[in-house]
């Protein structure tokens, strides 16, 4: 069973991203989180496989959550999915080591990519 | 850029790539075919932007509005705001969940509802600035998406009151299927975020 925790303060998305997901990955479980902080405790606590994180959040930022992540796990596996289509924040998002950087809506082929890099992820 | 006239039609050039990317994006959300028309843009200064979104309020919103908006800052810095009819709201947000029940004119909205619209406006409001932000290279930070309803709403909420800001329209039609709600895209930003977007494309399309 792969556990994936959803950070996202959207409800609307955090329910796109899971039944999306869980549509190309049977094994999956999710956790879900409404803002940055409550993410880090609840990776902290539950040791997810894998982290979806939204970058627009209140509370922790997306970026400052995974650089926070980074310190407790250097090897966790995290794909971003945001709403921001600005080049740079990619690029400075990609310099931080994600699986993967998906723009919203999260859609079957999106949702299809990171379940594909989920099963041929050699852990 | 010598004159107002190709100004405003670089900007609404501007602006309509980011539209069409949204309108991909509604599109791929509601599942359905969307038309997102922009008839126009306006270049205005406060004055004649309270007036022209006044009317908008008046003649199509009937004052009630529910309102998806995002400020941003760095080196442009302003607010967008993305303002919808009230009552078509909950035809939209049906589309949006894929759920069925009409509820025509009902002007009360849960906070799922809320939920809907703010991410879709986050959405739609990240496609139009950061298009914008990719095409001239200038960076924009943006701020948490907040979303209300306003049942008297005047163009005081959306438009500040400090004369080195500019306000630029955009009246959007969305067709979603032969369903129309007519909404608007009003950004209000300062006059030297608007001169650097200016400047900018002059120098990208005419080599200034």
């Amino acid at each position: 069973m792969k556990k994936i925790l959803i950070v996202d303060d959207s409800k609307f998305s955090q329910k796109i991203t899971s039944s999306l997901i869980k549509q190309y990955l049977d094994d999956a479980e999710f956790e879900f989180a409404g803002d940055g902080e409550e993410g880090l405790e609840k990776f902290k606590a539950d040791h997810p496989d894998y982290i979806v994180v939204d970058l627009l959040m209140p509370k922790l930022r997306g970026g400052d959550l995974i650089e926070k992540i980074r310190q407790w796990d250097i090897d966790a596996r995290i794909f971003v999915i945001s709403a921001d289509v600005q080049k740079r924040v990619r690029d400075v998002i990609e310099k931080m080591g994600v699986l993967s950087f998906i723009n919203k809506p999260l859609d079957e082929e999106k949702a299809k990519k990171i379940c594909n890099i989920i099963r041929n992820d050699a852990r | 850029m010598s004159d107002r006239v190709s100004k405003e039609d670089v900007l609404k050039e501007l602006f309509n790539v980011g539209v069409g990317h949204a309108a991909a994006t509604l599109s791929d959300i509601i599942d359905k075919k969307i038309v997102l028309n922009v008839p126009d843009l306006k270049v205005l200064d406060i004055e004649q932007g309270k007036n022209e979104l006044d009317r908008f309020l008046n003649n199509v919103a009937e004052g009630a509005v529910m309102v998806s908006s995002i400020t941003f800052d760095r080196q442009l810095e302003g607010k967008v705001s993305l303002i919808f009819p009230a009552d078509k709201m909950h035809r939209f947000i049906n589309l949006c969940l894929h759920e069925e029940h009409e509820q025509i004119g009902n002007m009360e909205f849960t906070d799922v509802d809320f939920d809907t619209v703010k991410e879709i406006g986050n959405i739609v409001l990240n496609a139009i600035i950061g298009e914008l932000s990719n095409t001239i290279n200038i960076p924009v930070e943006y701020s948490l998406p907040e979303v209300t309803v306003l049942n008297d709403a005047s163009a005081e909420l959306f438009v500040c009151g400090c004369e080195s800001n500019f306000v630029l329209m955009l009246y959007i039609t969305f067709d979603i299927e032969g369903t129309e709600i007519e909404g608007a895209i009003v950004i209000n930003m300062t006059l030297k975020s608007l001169e650097d977007i200016v400047q900018t494309i002059d120098r990208m399309f005419n080599g200034r």
